[in-house]
């Protein structure tokens, strides 16, 4: 598993870094409008027609997969690190499995989300 | 008031000729001085993987249907969402402007034959980039685009 | 000596023979204005224990020897004006590192990290000595000086929090020289070097604490070589799955 781990860092790090990068910058609008200004009525939330139409586009299955695949691995990889940070280096074979997996499993199924828009 | 690092933290391949005491960890770490700053770095991760999950709520209930959004978007009212958007939206500015600092330290002084731009102008390139990025998605998902 | 103002040095303690764990002792000590924190232990060896020992040589930053905790945080004790601190200083040993005897550290580990990243000057063939001198422009120079500039005081490893949780980590200053080598226009031994950086020592492993480069006392940046080097095995791992090295897997 360790040898794995290894092999597969360069690309974990990879998607680490880029969501960081784009998932932040995605992430700043995105928490801002749908998730304080909208509830909040500073803003009118976006009705269904108008989000379905924005959502089907080529360009927004595009943006809408980058909003959900790149912070679960940003958070996967992070979430590591506090885990090793807490003296967990040992346990670091379970650990980062598990968490990848969840990003994984998220990514999937956030491709799945957006085609089936 | 000292903490035991890991017990094999820089321990040498073949042992020395006498007994040596446990590595410490530095005294600050995880929470005081500077640490602290890095450690609530890390822990924004557990944030940005419930963003994502959420993100993936969201698209999941636009292609649900009327009534999937509807639910949605009620339950994104509940004041509990609201405040940990807030702290989400906290988070995210943290992250920004700490990884922007790092950013353009990080890049290689090349690669083949190209060189980055001066690290002030990747730094600039950043931040400009954020705010254009969050000013169109904010308009657009304002319903900026729509009728 | 009338008149000059004390201070109080609460020195970390051990003696491998008798002692179990590590433990403290205090000493209060008249102290002058310009003094640097090694000054104020040499005067305790001097004058007051001589069984206390320490590290030290240069005396002006050069050397890396003399790297302590002081009040919890890395420093070179000769760098330091004791002017700066209360009227109670903590010394301990660096952080990270298995202790030896007193404020004196077991550095083998770092050698041996060190060692791992073949920190030289690597030629696919060796440069026969009629054809002159390597020539390196003033440019090339600049984009790995600042790395070479690393005095091996191991203040990077004991601010480390990976190094501290992961043994395996090569740690800053390896990395930092490592890197220095795969920049340097005059070396070609880049593949060997990411090797060590890909292996279990991983670069990967670092966390962007950036706390080597805050504590380096020298400038070297050792968190932006290590993240270059992040960088670059990316590079080298993207062509390794574009163009598989003949023979080598």
């Amino acid at each position: 598993m360790k040898h794995l781990l290894l092999k597969l860092e360069p690309l974990i790090w990879l998607l680490f870094g880029q969501g960081i990068l784009l998932g932040t910058l995605l992430l700043t609008g995105w928490v801002l409008i749908l998730g304080i200004a909208a509830p909040l009525g500073i803003v009118a939330p976006l009705d269904f027609e108008q989000a379905h139409a924005l959502a089907s586009s080529f360009i927004g299955r595009v943006v809408l997969a980058g909003v959900i695949v790149l912070p679960l691995w940003k958070g996967a990889h992070h979430m590591r690190h506090v885990s090793i940070d807490m003296g967990g280096a040992e346990r670091d074979t379970v650990v980062a499995p598990l968490l990848y997996a969840v990003a994984l499993f998220g990514s999937v199924a956030g491709v799945i989300a957006v085609i089936r828009i | 008031m000292s903490r035991p690092a890991h017990p094999h933290a820089m321990q040498p391949k073949r042992p020395g000729r006498t007994r040596t005491a446990p590595p410490q960890l530095p005294p600050q770490f995880p929470m005081s001085g500077r640490y602290r700053a890095y450690t609530l770095f890390d822990w924004t991760g557990l944030i940005y993987l419930l963003l994502g999950f959420m993100a993936l709520e969201i698209v999941w209930a636009v292609g649900s249907g009327p009534a999937a959004w509807a639910a949605i978007t009620a339950r994104f009212e509940n004041p509990v969402y609201i405040a940990f958007h807030i702290l989400a939206f906290v988070s995210v500015i943290f992250v920004g402007v700490r990884f922007f600092r790092f950013f353009p330290k990080s890049q290689p002084p090349r690669i083949g034959p190209v060189k980055p731009p001066p690290q002030p102008v990747i730094l600039a390139g950043l931040y400009a980039a954020w705010i254009g990025v969050t000013a169109v998605f904010a308009f657009i998902l304002s319903g900026g685009l729509s009728g | 000596m009338a008149d000059r103002p004390k201070k109080k040095f609460i020195v970390t303690r051990f003696d491998p023979e008798t002692d179990e764990v590590p433990k403290t002792q205090e000493y209060e000590i008249p102290v002058e204005p310009d003094w640097k924190v090694l000054d104020a232990l040499n005067f305790i060896k001097d004058e007051i224990d001589g069984t206390l020992s320490h590290r030290w040589s240069c005396r002006m930053a050069v050397c890396g020897s003399c790297g302590m905790m002081v009040d919890g945080e890395p420093k070179l004790t000769c760098k330091e004006a004791l002017s700066q601190y209360g009227d109670t200083v903590e010394v301990s040993p660096l952080s990270n590192f298995p202790i030896i005897r007193d404020l004196v550290v077991d550095l083998d580990g770092f050698m041996d990290k060190f060692q791992a990243v073949k920190p030289w000057i690597i030629r696919a063939k060796e440069r026969a000595v009629e054809e002159g001198p390597m020539r390196q422009s003033p440019e090339e120079l600049e984009e790995f000086k600042q790395f070479s500039m690393c005095i091996n005081c191991m203040l990077c490893y004991s601010a480390c929090p990976v190094v501290a949780n992961e043994p395996d980590f090569l740690g800053p200053a390896a990395i930092a020289l490592g890197h220095r080598y795969n920049v340097d226009s005059r070396d070609e031994g880049a593949d060997a070097r990411n090797e060590v950086f890909r292996g279990e020592g991983t670069v990967f492993s670092c966390s962007f604490a950036n706390e080597c480069s805050e504590v380096c006392p020298k400038h070297v940046d050792p968190a932006a070589a290590v993240n270059q080097a992040k960088f670059n095995a990316v590079i080298d791992w993207a062509k390794g799955l574009v163009l598989p090295r003949g023979g080598k897997e």
